[in-house]
């Protein structure tokens, strides 16, 4: 059961930083609070002060800005604000196709994007389109802000680059190329996903001009598999699809997949089994990206 | 972590305001059972997995087992108890009555409270939509079947 | 019949949509404690010390109940084997097992003050398996690892085997499962100088009325088990759970105390049993079944709870509705150090279900011959004995099973339905088994005919979600020609109500139903006497009409009548209602009636992930007569949805006594997603059951041959055959991987 914890409510990322700096590893920030209440209800964390930035005026922003070609989501935006909006549904439908399967819909009204980076449970979808995406986060602290790839905040299960007196403020989400084409396959029997295969594609001429491949929840932490993408880019529609070459073609990209995603033996499956899945969803996930 | 920290909140449930001091560690789904005597939402797997404390905050579903009750000040919560119109069911309670769509009833407060919030989301969901939108509400007796008659029949009866 | 058999409204609904029908969990009893219980870390180990002190001497905490406090007691019980301590004494058995209580003014409290009770455990060896229960020299989880054993046999089954013309030897194994009824085990303990009162969430209210009553020393009057709506029982509120301990603590305490369990707690308390289950079965190149040896071993955890009866029911089971010539079963119920297993849906069923209808349509696939057809070759046909020294066959099955084979649109074993996806492969399954349901006719009922010619049924089935006052209320207006509206049904309040053995096993529509009927008999036989008397004409010139007792062209209404003998407005006329083994008609002898369980199921195999989709499912269930279809089909859906789970996912998972899933997000039960497309229950109604209106017992039948029908379905598929449960995308994986290269398919043509 949720142990007492004193709340603070500040009105401004200074502040808050300033409260996170002042109690440390004794407060956590709350956003959402589906990650952390669990924890917390569990007796797996335990915090005196919980700094509630949902106050903040702005930081549940969920904006694009045509010139750039950015869509900036802030750190309190929920799930379901992503999964209905129709700038993200029309301009980023690979983050709402992805968002409308995360958890149920309770959860996703109420559960953040930045809080579920944050927590970086490795069973998650949400960082897998990220990666896709090449994301950014942008961190205050009292040193000033900086800003990182979402590939290289999240360090491994329930580890990120953030500081305890660190706030994620937004996430920044550059367009894909134009003609990009998506794919994402979701696997498991479980309440949280066994296995999240991203894949964006751009066909050109037949051939794969462009392809990003990231894999999410079968291992440590979300990621970016780029020496299998460097392996596919070029390939030829034709060539990929139904001959012994490209299956061995599929196979490399396959096990550089696994490699990369480092799957591990857990109530999901044994390691093995993840890595078979890996070679047959990149396939599937292929035919889906380039078809038509 | 006392008195010093309480938080005086106010809002709406089942269209009556209610102004409470509470802690805020509260879960939403204590302050509604034990504070306010509405007993209708229940816990159960306590993780937001099977939905039995589902209640809608802005006509939106939560958790509450999982959900700090101050974050529902300023909001409109509506919970099982007042989804009838006094004497008048709401048609989803009629529909589940009709259709055999519950047995024990522990599920039940929750489960028409999301289906509710589908309805006013989507008011003609397909079999599929409503499979894909209630996956988080779990049912261990009724095998799902007239749960899925139920909506569809509540549908027809909110158009109608 | 205008009541019985009509699908009328249910007078528990309106309290359950509104939110307002109580659950124990909503009951606030004055001055109640709130408690928590202090879990044992470890699955097998010795406790050295338990230091509660500093829990006691914090504020709010009214008491603290470890083993030192139960010495002037003897603190074991169970269902019939009292193995169970109220909270461990000297050691722990599995891994959550209650080593000290709490009763404190709220739950943080009681919290707070388990933080500060302190415990020395000496760890001992960890029986983890039914393999380390079995080994010689091994550690014991009791004076010995075999909990329970039942053994049976006619013809001779060696002589038997050799007649045959092949035999097959398999070995199945089946997982444990978890219930997850929504709500945990709660109750509500009282104990004071009166005696003990507890409201609880309970299938069998008076076995929880007798065994509390013999643990504290009182007599039967002297305790009193109320039961509120229950959400969702499954038989994990069977016998008696975590009462004791409630109602011990209460005494410490000496307040009322409330205590609930959460899911993780509850998982720990009570499970199906795991199985592996060895059948040899003999045949003839015509596909007549000579002769079967079966082995049973069951894992029934740290405690009995309910396990001898599994133990003996799965040796029911096994066999299925087949004539055997000859016959040995020989069945084992062991301890292990993981969380107790007791009753759950249709007790041993699924097991024995699994083990034996997957190897039938091994040996239909071995010998070339249409597994139905097999099937319908051994079959027992009603009147048949199927099982010697029982009450003989009164389920059509054969007609059962042809009717789940054309609604699930079986073609033949060589016609698999098509598919277009190109890495599916899809086919149908057929199951069929039978189970010895009903428990004991042991119950009663009182039925009380008001002055205003309204009625009360007074009965202690639990409604448990199976729709049982609704039932009731139906059987007792149908007979009492009264309208539904002007019958009330009081019920499972063992101070008030008359008693009931228990509400599982199928039984309540059946026996208590009876009860009803006869209750409402006797009433009619009084309003008989009176009417001859008023009316000056012999009884057989009397009938029963609206509310009245009719004589021709007169009649006089019931109330009339009840008036006249009190001599004014007011009075009343009851009925007993008493079903006993003597009771005339088919209750001598067991079982009560014979449940069918019968399912069709087709399935759709990806060859490359090894997920599982259920396309379409058919049950089918000999009830007689259905008093009311659609909470009966709604009873087989319930039913059928429960054993998809344990066919496709669940599986509690415990190593070395770690339960290592003891949730919802890592247990994972069937949700909207797992409805099949085509999802059909059929109802038989020959209106030749037991029961009133000739009714017998359903709802367990479907949980038993889902998983065989599943699997069989898989095979046709895919050509391969798994003996091991749940059919996860990986184990299906697997099978394949290893069908392909040669391993498995084999094994679907094992043969002696």
């Amino acid at each position: 059961m949720l142990k007492p914890f004193q709340l603070h409510e500040p009105t401004t990322v200074e502040e808050a930083i300033s409260v996170l700096g002042k109690f440390g590893d004794d407060a956590s920030v709350y956003a959402g609070g589906t990650e952390l209440l669990l924890a917390m209800k569990e007796g797996l964390l335990s915090y005196d002060h919980l700094v509630n930035i949902k106050a903040i005026p702005g930081l549940d922003v969920v904006d694009y800005d045509e010139s750039t070609g950015v869509l900036t989501v802030g750190a309190t935006a929920t799930h379901r604000a992503l999964e209905y909006s129709p700038l993200v549904g029309e301009k980023f439908s690979l983050i709402s196709d992805v968002e409308h399967r995360v958890a149920n819909v309770r959860v996703r009204n109420v559960g953040t994007l930045g809080g579920n980076l944050c927590f970086a449970e490795p069973h998650s979808d949400p960082g897998v389109f990220l990666l896709l995406y090449d994301a950014e986060v942008e961190l205050v602290g009292s040193g000033g802000a900086r800003k990182q790839s979402v590939e290289d905040f999240i360090l491994g299960p329930y580890e990120t680059t953030r500081e305890p007196d660190e706030l994620l403020t937004t996430i920044e989400v550059p367009r894909l190329p134009e003609g990009s084409r998506h794919a994402y396959i979701k696997f498991g029997y479980h309440e949280r996903p066994s296995l999240g295969l991203g894949l964006v594609a751009r066909v050109d001429n037949g051939t794969l001009a462009d392809i990003r491949i990231a894999v999410g929840s079968v291992g440590p932490k979300p990621v970016r598999v780029r020496n299998a993408e460097e392996r596919l880019r070029g390939a030829s529609l034709a060539d990929l699809f139904g001959n012994t070459q490209s299956s061995a073609l599929l196979d490399e990209a396959g096990r550089m997949m696994a490699e990369a995603a480092e799957p591990v033996t857990d109530l999901h499956g044994s390691a093995e089994y993840k890595e078979h899945l890996l070679r047959v969803f990149l396939e599937e996930a292929l035919e889906e990206a380039t078809r038509g | 972590m006392s008195e010093d920290h309480r938080l005086q909140i106010s809002f709406v449930v089942n269209g009556r305001p209610v102004d409470t001091e509470i802690e805020p560690h509260l879960l939403l789904l204590d302050l509604l059972r034990d504070k306010l005597a509405l007993k209708g939402a229940k816990r159960s797997c306590d993780m937001q997995v099977c939905g039995a404390c589902t209640v809608l905050v802005d006509g939106n579903p939560v958790s509450s087992c999982t959900y700090l009750a101050f974050e529902a000040r300023g909001t409109d919560v509506t919970t099982i108890e007042g989804l009838a119109d006094g004497e008048k069911l709401h048609p989803l309670m009629e529909a589940f009555i009709d259709n055999a769509g519950l047995q024990c009833g522990f599920c039940t407060p929750g489960m028409i409270l999301a289906a509710k919030s589908l309805l006013d989301l989507n008011p003609r969901p397909s079999v599929e939509e409503v499979k894909e939108y209630m996956r988080g509400n779990l049912c261990r007796c009724t095998g799902y079947k007239k749960i899925l008659e139920s909506i569809e029949d509540a549908a027809q009866r909110m158009q109608g | 019949m205008a009541i019985v058999g009509t699908s009328t409204r249910r007078p528990d609904y309106l309290d359950k949509v509104t939110g307002k029908g109580a659950y124990v969990g909503d009951l606030e009893i004055p001055g109640m404690a709130h408690a928590k219980v202090l879990s044992s870390p470890l699955p097998h180990a010795r406790i050295l010390r338990i230091d509660a002190s500093k829990a006691r001497a914090l504020p709010g905490v009214f008491g603290v109940l470890t083993a030192h406090e139960l010495g002037d007691m003897d603190p074991y019980y169970g269902s019939d084997i009292k193995d169970r301590p109220i909270i461990a004494i000297d050691k722990v058995r599995y891994e959550g097992e209650p080593v000290a209580a709490v009763a404190a003014v709220d739950l943080e409290t009681a919290e707070a003050a388990l933080d500060l009770i302190d415990v020395e455990y000496e760890e001992l060896p960890v029986i983890a398996t039914m393999n380390d229960a079995l080994t010689d020299g091994a550690a014991t989880v009791h004076q010995s690892n075999l909990c329970h054993e039942s053994h049976y046999e006619w013809g001779n089954t060696e002589e038997g085997f050799a007649e045959a013309d092949r035999i097959f030897e398999d070995t199945f194994t089946f997982p444990m499962v978890y219930h997850y009824s929504l709500e945990p085990h709660t109750v509500i303990a009282r104990y004071d100088e009166l005696g003990i009162t507890v409201w609880d969430s309970a299938q069998h209210p008076f076995l929880v009325r007798n065994e509390l009553a013999r643990l504290f020393g009182l007599s039967l009057n002297r305790v009193q088990v109320v039961v509120p709506y229950v959400g969702g029982g499954f038989g994990s509120k069977s016998y008696i759970k975590i009462e004791p301990l409630a109602v011990a603590l209460s005494r410490e305490a000496k307040r009322p105390v409330k205590l609930a369990y959460s899911v993780e707690q509850s998982a720990k308390t009570v499970r199906r049993h795991a199985a592996s289950i060895t059948l040899k079965t003999g045949v003839r190149n015509d596909g007549s079944f000579v002769a079967r040896d079966c082995q049973i071993r069951l894992d029934t955890g740290a405690y009995a709870d309910n396990g001898n009866r599994v133990t003996d029911r799965c040796a029911d089971q096994v066999p299925g509705p087949y004539l055997w010539p000859h016959l040995t079963v020989t069945s084992k119920g062991l301890y292990t150090n993981t969380g107790a297993a007791g009753s759950f849906r249709a007790i041993g069923g699924p097991q024995a279900a699994w083990a034996s209808e997957s190897q039938v349509d091994m040996i239909a696939d071995a010998l070339g011959i249409d597994p139905l057809e097999l099937r319908l070759k051994n079959l027992g046909a009603p009147g048949d004995v199927i099982r010697q020294g029982k009450n003989p066959l009164d389920a059509d099955i054969a007609t059962g099973l042809k009717e789940a084979a054309k609604g699930v649109g079986w073609a033949g074993r060589g016609a698999k339905p098509v598919t277009q996806e190109k890495e599916t492969k899809r086919g149908i399954g057929l199951a069929c088994s039978v189970l010895n349901a009903g428990a004991s006719p042991t119950s009663t009922a009182l039925v009380r005919l008001h002055a205003d010619g309204s009625a009360t049924a007074m009965v202690s089935t639990v409604e448990v979600g199976q729709g049982s006052k609704g039932v009731m209320a139906q059987i007792a207006a149908e007979e009492l020609c009264i309208p539904l509206e002007k019958v009330g049904v009081v019920a499972s309040d063992t101070a008030i109500v008359p008693y009931d053995r228990s509400t599982g096993a199928s039984r309540s529509t059946t026996l208590v139903g009876l009860a009803v009927q006869l209750g409402a008999k006797e009433i009619k036989q009084q309003l008989l006497d009176l009417a001859s008397k008023h009316f000056e004409a012999p009884e057989d010139k009397l009938a029963f009409a609206d509310s009245s007792v009719v004589f021709g062209q007169e009649s006089i209404t019931y109330a009339q009548l009840i008036r006249q003998m009190f001599g004014g407005p007011a009075g009343e006329l009851m009925g007993r209602g008493y079903v006993t083994p003597q009771t005339e008609g088919p209750l001598k002898g067991l079982p009560v009636f014979w449940e069918m369980a019968v399912v069709g199921a087709e399935v759709e195999v990806n060859e490359k992930t090894g997920a599982i989709r259920v396309l379409r499912l058919v049950s089918v269930s000999d009830i007689g007569k259905a008093i009311n279809p659609k909470q009966a089909e709604g009873q087989d859906e319930g039913a059928a949805m429960q054993g998809i789970g344990h066919t496709l996912f669940e599986e509690l998972i415990y190593e070395d006594g770690q339960l290592l899933n003891p949730n919802l997000v890592d247990y994972r039960v069937p949700s909207f997603e797992e409805v099949p497309d085509g999802f059909e229950t059929i109802l038989i109604e020959n209106e030749d059951g037991p029961g009133p209106f000739g009714a017998k017992g359903i709802g367990e039948g479907p949980i038993a041959a889902v998983a065989p029908a599943i699997a069989n379905a898989v095979f046709q598929a895919t050509g391969v055959r798994i003996k091991e449960l749940p059919l996860t995308p990986e184990r299906v994986w697997r099978a394949l991987q290893a069908g392909t290269s040669g391993g498995h398919k084999v094994d679907a043509l094992t043969e002696g």
